[in-house]
């Protein structure tokens, strides 16, 4: 059964999941006084109350975002962190347009997220051109960029944007119609949740069902394959950083609108990095990346209440990611069984 | 003689991608004899002599050595204890001399910390004298041929008082007089007492030169058997499963055409300061198989480079029919009808990871009729792909298989079927054939010679002699980065002959070479 290698992924997972679990208790023994009742706060809160499931998915939805950004291109071979730096910058962009007046409710989120996504993806140009052209390290570009575009944005912000009745990096407040409206009576789920699911399923076709996405994955597995077939490099990895900075601009604009009343991001909001994370642990795919957003919101979710309500600090719960994050990307973490059913296997068919 | 020096038992090696490279292999090696293992690339004949000179580990099983089991961790332990390995693709420092190559990393010492020049110049030489290998100690390795590097190569491993040496497809770079001299001194070490580990696949090698043979088939051995008792055709049957003969001028067709195909003019490469291509020009007609032989390393794999697109080249120009494609990206020059099976399938020819499928339609992938006006179509996509395998009888469970669980030689097919089908007027086919099974080698050479009955028009390059002398039609040599011969009728030159231009010994002079090139 093991020999099979999505069933073997699976397993992989679960048993990762277990084991980081169980490193997460025994962390608990260590700090807490009631080690048992925070851990079932931890893992089962969010299922208690309708009000906890919506701050998993409203947490889930920037991480979607940041993942299906960052995952277009590690899917494409080509590491590139920007997305962390376009959330940023978007978010300013976003601030800049929602906080016009504008008739139209309809309209207002509609052309703001619009015009946010066009930014980002403009921006992710950049370094996606000098890959192209020049052959230059994308990581370490989309790292400054990351730099720059956080100081350009807080320029924007405290010269343009600042509102002068609240202390601290603050936009004013976003005009009423900007604000994107909530779904889920009870919940602060938006209408992004929406849009999200509506992303997921076009890039998914866009990356199985046509020519970009067969080129794309192409590039991604084999890039001498690729340019040997004839697929042209330069404007495959051109094309591939406009969506990724769509998507990032798009995700950080849809964030601010349904979650926010103004720009208050004083630091980068690391939702870009988190986005490498789901990436990884979605395994690139539009599905596999909204699993992972789940999964990640719901102990993150889990743990807030059970800080809020135990005497565990929240910060175990990044213990506990990282742990994850380790098992599952491991090669070799369980390869030795899935070889041994493989030999099994081998030897069956021999026979 | 007879006296077990390293025995394998029950050896089992699945790389960690879950390929199993070898299964239960058992197999004995006596001191001084020269034991070949044969069997196509994907054998499994790599791992175990990697197993033996530790820098693999078997999954399961026991390798015992001078009647003690041993564990190498690694290569260092293996040479420790007398085992030395000369690799396919050699290991040295091109602008380090030959004695410095050889004491690398055991070197005579003078006053604990300084190297003794002299003392190693010393040694090394008494070495190559003591085994009688002719050469230049001081030379630098990058001076020297493929076949003298080689040598440096085997006393590097006697330096290190090898007892056993292993010799993977040592061969496979040398003309078949270079061939000679390695065995003679094969030979010799024998006498003296060395065991010598053979890596090969051509079978006649084998059979000259061989105390004991193990076949190898598809990661298990097929048997141990001594040289007298078994002939090349059982060998090949064991190997295969069946005898093949390789000849295919019942299935050409006469060649009426003498419309030009492909004319490439005046190529010529500078790299690193050095002429890697000299003013290579040639034709070739519609419908004919035009043949580049040559020891690789001679120009070849940058001129099907150049050709194809992937390098840029200093000059020339190229020409399909009276149609220049020099300058054009590799998806116009395809476009124009240019195909090209590459030389490494693996790392050009293939996307692992990626199903048959889409291995079968990357060069095409964007052709209308595989498209919607939004998603490809992915039932035509499979239909043209259930009709390539089924047309080249591609051994795959579907074609949404991953391509890497294909064995080589239906990767090559699946390479092959896919650039045949987008009716290209000129196919560069490089090395087509390297390292897959006598079948498919077979099967594949059938799909050139019925292409060029089509009228197309192939360059054939290959380091295999047999290959490019039975499928071409004519046949020109290269030899450092120009063409030095070329042949109307490939199959009336002698392998001899070959190897003397080959090797550059022999030129012929520009008068015939000009007649022959503008054909």
């Amino acid at each position: 059964m093991l020999a099979n290698e999505k069933i073997f992924e699976a397993v992989k997972m679960i048993a990762s999941l277990l084991l980081a679990l169980l490193i997460t208790f025994v962390v608990l023994l260590a700090v807490s006084s009631t080690p048992l009742e925070s851990f079932s706060k931890m893992l089962f809160a969010p299922l208690t109350k309708v009000r906890y499931m919506g701050n998993v998915i409203e947490l889930m939805i920037p991480l979607s975002f940041a993942g299906l950004a960052t995952a277009l291109l590690f899917r494409t071979k080509l590491f590139n962190l920007g997305t962390e730096g376009i959330f940023y910058f978007c978010g300013v962009v976003t601030a800049a347009i929602a906080t016009q007046t504008f008739s139209n409710s309809l309209l207002h989120p509609i052309v703001t997220i619009l015009i946010s996504g066009l930014v980002g993806g403009a921006i992710a140009m950049i370094p996606g051109f000098f890959k192209a052209k020049y052959n230059t390290d994308e990581l370490v570009t989309s790292l400054m960029m990351n730099s720059i575009l956080f100081g350009l944005g807080l320029y924007v912000i405290k010269n343009f944007l600042q509102a002068k009745d609240v202390p601290g990096v603050a936009s004013q407040l976003f005009q009423s119609t900007a604000l994107l409206p909530i779904i889920i009576p009870g919940t602060r789920i938006h209408i992004g949740f929406a849009i999200l699911l509506v992303v997921v399923l076009l890039l998914w076709l866009m990356l199985y069902k046509t020519k970009l996405g067969y080129a794309i994955r192409m590039t991604g597995l084999n890039k001498s394959f690729a340019k040997y077939s004839g697929m042209n490099a330069f404007s495959l990895f051109l094309i591939v950083h406009f969506i990724s900075g769509f998507l990032g601009g798009i995700g950080s604009s849809i964030e601010l609108l349904g979650m926010y009343s103004r720009f208050q991001w004083s630091a980068l909001p690391g939702l870009g990095f988190t986005g490498a994370l789901m990436a990884m642990l979605g395994k690139n795919d539009p599905f596999g990346i909204l699993a992972a957003a789940f999964a990640i919101s719901y102990l993150r979710t889990g743990a807030d209440i059970m800080a809020r309500s135990t005497d565990v600090p929240v910060e175990v719960v990044a213990v506990v990611e990282a742990v994850i994050v380790l098992f599952v990307s491991s090669q070799y973490f369980l390869r030795k069984y899935h070889e041994r059913a493989l030999i099994k296997k081998g030897e069956q068919q021999d026979a | 003689m007879s006296e077990i020096l390293l025995d394998l038992k029950d050896i089992t090696k699945i790389y960690s991608n879950g390929v199993v490279a070898n299964r239960n292999i058992n197999v004995s090696f006596k001191k001084g004899e020269i034991h070949s293992i044969v069997g196509e690339n994907g054998a499994g004949k790599s791992t175990l002599m990697k197993m033996i000179f530790g820098i693999e580990r078997p999954s399961s099983g026991t390798i015992t050595y001078k009647g003690k089991e041993v564990h190498f961790e690694n290569s260092m332990e293996a040479i420790k204890n007398g085992i030395g390995m000369v690799h396919q693709h050699f290991m040295m420092i091109d602008s380090f001399t030959v004695a410095e190559n050889i004491i690398l990393g055991m070197e005579p010492r003078k006053r604990k910390w300084f190297l003794n020049k002299k003392e190693s110049i010393r040694l090394t030489k008494e070495l190559a004298i003591k085994y009688n290998f002719d050469m230049d100690v001081t030379r630098k390795v990058g001076s020297l041929t493929v076949s003298a590097k080689q040598k440096v190569e085997i006393l590097k491993t006697l330096y290190r008082n090898a007892e056993v040496i292993i010799l993977d497809e040592p061969t496979a770079v040398l003309t078949p007089q270079e061939t000679e001299t390695l065995f003679e001194n094969l030979k010799r070490f024998k006498e003296m007492g060395h065991t010598i580990l053979f890596i090969s696949h051509k079978l006649n090698e084998v059979k000259q030169i061989s105390d004991r043979i193990t076949i190898m088939q598809n990661g298990i051995s097929k048997g141990t058997f001594e040289n007298s008792d078994i002939s090349i055709e059982q060998m090949t049957e064991l190997i295969v499963g069946r005898s093949v003969t390789l000849s295919y001028d019942h299935i050409k067709k006469p060649m009426k055409n003498i419309k030009k195909a492909f004319r490439v003019d005046g190529i010529s490469l500078k790299l690193k300061g050095v002429n890697v291509l000299r003013d290579v020009t040639f034709t070739i007609r519609e419908g004919e198989i035009l043949g580049i032989a040559g020891v690789q390393g001679n120009g070849q794999t940058e001129l099907v480079q150049g050709l194809v697109g992937l390098q840029d080249m200093d000059s020339g120009n190229w020409y399909i029919a009276d149609h220049e494609i020099t300058k054009l990206s590799i998806e116009k020059k395809r476009k124009s009808g240019l195909a090209y099976i590459p030389e490494d399938r693996m790392k050009e020819g293939i996307a692992q990871g990626a199903t048959v499928a889409e291995n079968l339609i990357s060069t095409y992938y964007n052709r209308p009729d595989i498209n919607g006006p939004v998603f490809m179509k992915s039932k035509v996509i499979n239909e043209v792909a259930q009709h390539l395998i089924t047309m080249f009888s591609v051994k795959t469970k579907n074609s949404k298989s991953k391509i890497e669980s294909l064995s080589g030689g239906n990767i090559q097919k699946v390479v092959v079927a896919r650039e045949t089908n987008t009716n290209p007027k000129v196919l560069i086919a490089e090395q087509p054939t390297r390292g897959i099974d006598i079948g498919s080698e077979e099967f594949i050479h059938h799909q050139l010679i019925e292409m060029r009955n089509k009228n197309v028009a192939i360059l054939l390059v290959s380091a295999d002699l047999n290959e490019v002398m039975e499928v071409s039609d004519r046949l020109i040599v290269m030899y450092e980065g120009q063409i030095v011969a070329h042949f109307d009728h490939a199959k009336e030159v002698s392998e001899k002959e070959l190897g003397l231009y080959m090797l550059g010994v022999k030129r012929q002079d520009e008068e015939s070479l000009k007649r022959a090139l503008v054909c």
